[in-house]
């Protein structure tokens, strides 16, 4: 396909509607929230259901949530974890608010569980950037 | 024992989102999410076998 050819579908692309940019936010925001406000139910449930069961699994088995400070380790490895975390919305900024999950406990460290929930708390966050994206692809009318 | 209900909760969990936001019918998102589910088992099952060698 020549250049100007992918020009031109470029263009034929409508953009979306601000709608769908709210939803997505909102998607962001509340697990779940993004789908119900679409009515969709059974994905919300199912979908931010999801993203909620894994957060607090992996709260309740010791899991540590990431920000930009941490003891004896470079601030720029705690971005890409961070942005994970960030992904479950609401449930990071409350705990971030309450400092709940931040601290660097070596007790909470032993635990046998503390990865399994350092992971069940990254996938959350990152779960639930896909159920963003998919509340914005409904919203903007690009999926059914 | 505990370490393979967790990777089943995790499978569950993950397959759970992909099965539903993949696929047109309900019948292929749940197939969809349940081959999801059970790749994430076999490869965590091979993966531990294999780590279990390495020391």
């Amino acid at each position: 396909m020549v250049k100007t050819e992918r020009l031109q579908q470029a263009d034929e692309v409508e953009p979306a509607p601000s709608s769908a940019w709210l939803t997505g936010a909102a998607a962001w925001f509340v697990p779940g929230l993004g789908h119900l406000l679409l009515k969709r139910w059974w994905r919300a449930l199912l979908m931010g259901g999801a993203v909620w069961a894994c957060f607090f699994v992996g709260m309740a088995m010791g899991g540590h949530l990431f920000d930009l400070y941490a003891e004896g380790s470079s601030t720029l490895l705690q971005v890409p974890p961070m942005i994970a975390n960030l992904g479950t919305g609401i449930l990071y900024i409350v705990s971030w608010v309450f400092d709940y999950g931040f601290k660097d406990d070596p007790a909470q460290a032993a635990r046998a569980t503390y990865e399994y929930g350092n992971t069940f708390l990254l996938i959350a966050g990152l779960l639930n950037y896909l159920n963003m994206l998919d509340a914005f692809d409904i919203a903007a009318g690009r999926k059914p | 024992m505990r370490h393979f209900l967790v990777m089943t909760l995790f499978a569950g969990l993950a397959s759970v989102v992909f099965g539903a936001m993949a696929k047109d019918t309900t019948r292929d998102r749940v197939f969809y999410g349940l081959k999801v589910f059970a790749e994430f088992m076999l490869i965590g099952l091979v993966l531990g076998w294999i780590l279990y060698f390495i020391p």
